[in-house]
């Protein structure tokens, strides 16, 4: 790991953060030739929750999408570097994109449940996606991710009900419950909160705690309180003079609020800017 | 009367928008102009239906049932039955909208997801050129180009299959003119009515429903058929019924290749004729009670038009409603 930008950040923290899920290496994407995030490099530590945070346009999502390849559909989107899932690259490795997205499931923004289908058909359409039809299977992996997802209680009687009779924070619980159904060994959650109420938002927060003994979790959030309470390992990223995003520090959540390397990050913590 | 229409106003600025509209500003000349084209609108709007309905009033109290199930149509002193034109219609517009929309869902999907974005304003473009051509030119074509064609090569072909005849008619009788050729027209006439609302409704289907199935390890066509068309599936309905509404109210394609023959029968080799069709060729020559008879053909066509668009109307209603759910 000596030949990397950040490596110092990695190394210091590499003993108490046990297994490795995901490595980034250089990694920068751009659009139309035009960079929106580079620079990027840093260990994702398995069955931890590493946030990445920075203010609006310093590429925190743009840099989520390149790990479930997303931006594979959008034209003129370039994705460089490398990206390592268990040590295959995931953009020029032996992964074919459908498999890599079974293995890193995503959240998003605003709840979004697939609004013609029931709770039931919601959270098993990944598996029918992947070719699963035995209904016992279905069953079992319904009733279990939505357990997980904390959400089973209150759905159980109603699972043929659509999904949108639920709250909005019940539906970005499902929207978890449908990524957690497919056995994800990460979860990318791109602001999974900023749609919902306090309280939701702290039944979510409590989920990915209890979540990350069973999967890696990455989180982009704006909010910075829920960075420090969720988050074991932190990312920040900062908008560079030609607008471009880049990574300025990666270390422990403690270490990144408490005792930054740099200046800007602890500007940033302390809501100096941003 | 609020000058603005209900549901683009949310309700914090409803209160506002009465209040301005409640005003009393004053009223200067062109207040009473507008009013003056509304009241003249609706007086016509009454006018219209009002006269067609009561011309066609003797054969509604005296001859309904010939009307509508009656199978000659004998000028001029009848009996005037409309079973071959209300069954001409439903069969041609049924028809038509089978095939447009086979092959309409197929365009409207490859314009919104499978060509490159630069072609995609092209195609879509081209598309609705296609709806803006009179249709006086798509029945020539029908009638000079289709129709010998059919006659010497499609027709033949068609009556080797079986339980043809059942279909279409015993063989050695084909017309190039006939039911089947004006269904193919009016397919292709409708296909760009139908593109041009699918195409909408699909690419309305929110762009975080298309990544969260991706995120599920979906393949494109996966995302398609199993997230895209479901969820615009009521849109797609509507756009169906706008189509059927255009097809069963389209005229002088159908006069020109439907063959005009005033027949009950259901061979599609045959020639038939549509409502639409019937009063165009006939009015010229109707008296008395012949032009009662097709004032009410006209008054069912109208309903039959109007159910469409409703329909047609409350489906696109509908979608939006759901969008709004999600």
């Amino acid at each position: 790991m000596t030949e990397i930008k950040s490596g110092a950040a990695v190394a210091t923290s590499a003993d108490i953060r046990g297994a490795t899920a995901m490595q980034l290496r250089d990694v920068a994407v751009s659009f139309h030739g035009r960079t929106a995030v580079r620079d990027c490099t840093f260990d994702i530590a398995k069955n931890r929750v590493t946030s990445l945070i920075g203010p609006s346009g310093s590429g925190k999502t743009t840099l989520l999408r390149a790990l479930n390849r997303l931006h594979d559909l959008t034209p003129g989107a370039k994705v460089s570097g490398q990206i390592l899932l268990e040590g295959t690259d995931i953009y020029r490795g032996d992964v074919t994109v459908t498999e890599l997205r079974t293995r890193v499931g995503m959240v998003f923004q605003r709840p979004n449940p697939f609004p013609t289908m029931s709770i039931y058909d919601n959270v098993v359409s990944g598996l029918r996606f992947n070719g699963i039809k035995k209904k016992a299977l279905l069953d079992e992996a319904a009733e279990t991710s939505l357990r997980a997802a904390a959400l089973w209680d209150s759905v159980e009687s109603r699972l043929k009900v659509a999904a949108s009779n639920l709250s909005g924070g019940e539906q970005q619980r499902l929207c978890i419950a449908r990524a957690l159904a497919m056995d994800p060994e990460v979860l990318l959650m791109d602001e999974p909160t900023s749609a919902l109420d306090p309280i939701a938002t702290l039944r979510i927060e409590e989920l990915m705690t209890t979540l990350k003994s069973r999967v890696t979790i990455i989180i982009v959030t704006h909010n910075m309180q829920q960075a420090a309470r969720i988050s074991d390992d932190c990312a920040f990223l900062l908008m560079g003079e030609d607008r471009a995003g880049e990574l300025i520090e990666f270390d422990t959540t403690e270490k990144i609020f408490n005792n930054p390397k740099d200046s800007r990050t602890l500007d940033y913590t302390l809501g100096r800017f941003g | 009367m609020s000058l603005v229409p209900a549901e683009l106003v949310v309700q914090d600025e409803r209160e506002a928008v009465a209040e301005y509209n409640s005003a009393t500003v004053e009223r200067s000349w062109y207040h009473y102009v507008l009013l003056a084209g509304a009241i003249l609108f609706a007086a016509v709007s009454v006018g219209f239906v009002g006269t067609i309905f009561w011309s066609s009033l003797p054969t509604w109290l005296h001859h309904a049932g010939t009307l509508l199930g009656g199978k000659g149509w004998v000028s001029p002193a009848g009996p005037f039955g409309g079973l071959a034109m209300i069954a001409g219609t439903l069969e041609t517009s049924l028809i038509a909208l089978v095939l447009a929309v086979i092959i309409g869902l197929g365009t409207s999907v490859a314009i919104v997801y499978l060509i490159p974005k630069r072609l995609r304003n092209v195609v879509a473009t081209l598309v609705e050129l296609l709806a803006a051509v009179p249709s006086i030119v798509y029945g020539l074509w029908g009638l000079l180009i289709l129709a010998p064609w059919m006659e010497s090569t499609v027709n033949p072909w068609l009556n080797k299959w079986p339980f043809a005849t059942a279909i279409f008619g015993s063989p050695g009788k084909e017309f190039g003119t006939s039911l089947l050729l004006a269904s193919i027209v009016l397919g292709i006439m409708i296909l760009p009515t139908f593109v041009a609302i699918s195409r909408e409704v699909i690419a309305v289907v929110p762009q975080d429903l298309i990544e969260a199935s991706l995120s599920l390890g979906a393949t494109r066509w996966q995302v398609i058929r199993g997230v895209v068309l479901p969820t615009a599936k009521i849109g797609l309905f509507g756009a169906t019924f706008l189509a059927l509404a255009r097809a069963t109210g389209e005229t002088v394609a159908v006069a020109l290749v439907a063959g005009g023959v005033a027949n009950a029968q259901f061979h599609l080799l045959y020639p038939g004729t549509s409502i639409a069709a019937w009063i165009a060729l006939t009015f010229g020559e109707a008296q008395g009670n012949e032009i009662a008879a097709l004032m009410a053909l006209g008054v069912l066509l109208m309903l039959l038009n109007f159910g469409f668009s409703l329909v047609s109307r409350w489906m696109v209603r509908r979608q939006r409603l759901v969008l709004e759910r999600v």
